[in-house]
């Protein structure tokens, strides 16, 4: 069943960055706008997402020929969501602490568009082993990009990197201010909408042209 | 599974479908119910030590920034909280009756150093459970934390965060006039605001004035409803004063 490396690494590279999820797929647009303010949130949810799409895309992949396809896509939910459920489950009991710091974003895992994409885009129609290496380069290219959009909204918004104090007093005193709008979610949006020009706009990779 | 698809070839008739739908409906609810029965011993258990530990932050017994291990929280709720229940005017009494309250008091050395009330606030999203420490005098804030909430991580989630918690400490329930006022959360920083008003407002959160609005409604309430133990407080504390 296991195939060569380069296989593999075609793709990683496909999901993290030929075609990412937000920068060219805009899928997880909604769930990066909410936990971007800080990069100690976005990183949680990166983590989490990686794990629950890799999952979720392996066990839909192996039920794909028995799957009726008219109810693909609640049966897909059903999967995704009981696989969520039960996690949150597993940390509440075993990491009551991590399971703190994710609250709400296990209920966000459930209706990111980026877990169910994979899963009808990819999984249905490829084996178990590639849909999970699917998952993980989808979440990473997901993560990725949250953790640029937060490290500039933590930056700019707050002054500070991963919850620590990085601009120096001196030039508050000289009257710089933190940007408000960095903390509200259209600051978020300009961001992912730069970041999408700018992944678009490098050479070789633009889609218009092909 | 494996039966039907030998038997039926057709993936997408009727019955199958059918038998598919109620096959992964059940299997997911097993599994759901599993884990929630299952786990629930040890979730509970989890839930017991986090409200211990955020009495023992709220009594400044424990860093806000600090993560003591089970034993520790254990020995350190022993040694030092006493749950408590009073009636309306305030007196201690034994058992439970319609108009009782709960709270808890903190000492050392079995003498009271200040009493502890239960917070709860409607939030943005949902309930916000916390503490809320007074000291000896009835008027002074030791400390505050929250064990519950659901607002949004990084904005009203801040509520958490060591740095919003210690804004708390030292902050009066009276106003200069010594009239019940609350403690609040301003909008922006406290020092923007007139200088009478500062000792009754916390930092706020920015990007999170609703939180911050809900919850100091919800301490105002709270407080409102405690405040004959507040004044049993501070009777007392005059009197002690006195003495000396």
């Amino acid at each position: 069943m296991l195939k060569d490396k380069t296989h593999y690494m075609e793709i990683l590279v496909r999901g993290i960055w030929k075609e990412n999820p937000v920068a060219y797929q805009v899928l997880g647009i909604c769930s990066a706008l909410a936990v971007t303010v800080q990069m100690s949130t976005a990183l949680v949810m990166a983590v989490a997402l990686t794990v629950v799409t890799a999952f979720s895309s392996m066990i839909i992949s192996t039920l794909r020929k028995k799957i009726p396809s008219n109810i693909r896509i609640i049966v897909e939910l059903a999967i995704i969501s009981s696989l969520v459920i039960v996690t949150d489950e597993v940390l509440k009991a075993f990491f009551y602490d991590t399971s703190k710091q994710l609250s709400i974003f296990v209920g966000l895992i459930i209706t990111n568009c980026i877990v169910l994409g994979r899963a009808e885009a990819f999984a249905l129609a490829n084996d178990p082993i590639d849909s999970f290496v699917d998952g993980i380069a989808n979440g990473i290219g997901y993560g990725m990009i949250l953790v640029v959009v937060a490290f500039v909204r933590e930056l700019l918004g707050s002054g500070k990197f991963f919850g620590l104090p990085v601009i120096p007093q001196f030039l508050f005193d000289l009257g710089y201010q933190n940007m408000g709008l960095m903390v509200l979610a259209p600051g978020a949006f300009f961001i992912i909408g730069l970041l999408v020009w700018l992944k678009n706009s490098l050479p070789g990779v633009s889609h218009e042209k092909k | 599974m494996s039966e039907t698809s030998q038997t039926k070839p057709d993936k997408n008739s009727r019955i199958n479908v059918i038998k598919f739908a109620l096959l992964v409906s059940f299997v997911c609810s097993l599994l759901i119910t599993a884990a929630a029965g299952g786990l629930k011993g040890f979730q509970q258990e989890n839930i017991e030590l986090d409200k211990r530990l955020n009495l023992l932050k709220a009594a400044n017994l424990v860093d806000p920034d600090e993560k003591p291990s089970k034993q520790e929280i254990k020995r350190l709720y022993d040694t030092h909280i006493q749950a408590a229940i009073v009636d309306s005017q305030g007196k201690i009494i034994e058992t439970d009756t319609s108009d009782s309250m709960h709270l808890y008091f903190y000492k050392t050395e079995d003498v009271i150093q200040g009493y502890i009330l239960p917070i709860n606030s409607r939030g943005l999203w949902g309930k916000i459970q916390g503490y809320l420490a007074f000291e000896n005098d009835g008027q002074t804030v030791s400390g505050f934390s929250v064990f519950s909430h659901s607002e949004t991580p990084g904005l009203g989630g801040e509520i958490e965060s060591a740095w919003f918690q210690k804004n708390f400490k030292g902050k009066k329930i009276l106003n200069s006039q010594n009239k019940f006022v609350s403690v609040g959360i301003a909008k922006g920083k406290v020092a923007n605001l007139p200088e009478k008003d500062q000792e009754n407002y916390v930092d706020g959160i920015s990007g999170a004035t609703l939180t911050g609005k809900y919850l100091s409604e919800g301490i105002k309430s709270t407080l409102t409803q405690y405040e004959s133990v507040s004044i049993t407080f501070r009777q007392k504390n005059l009197t002690a004063k006195e003495k000396d």
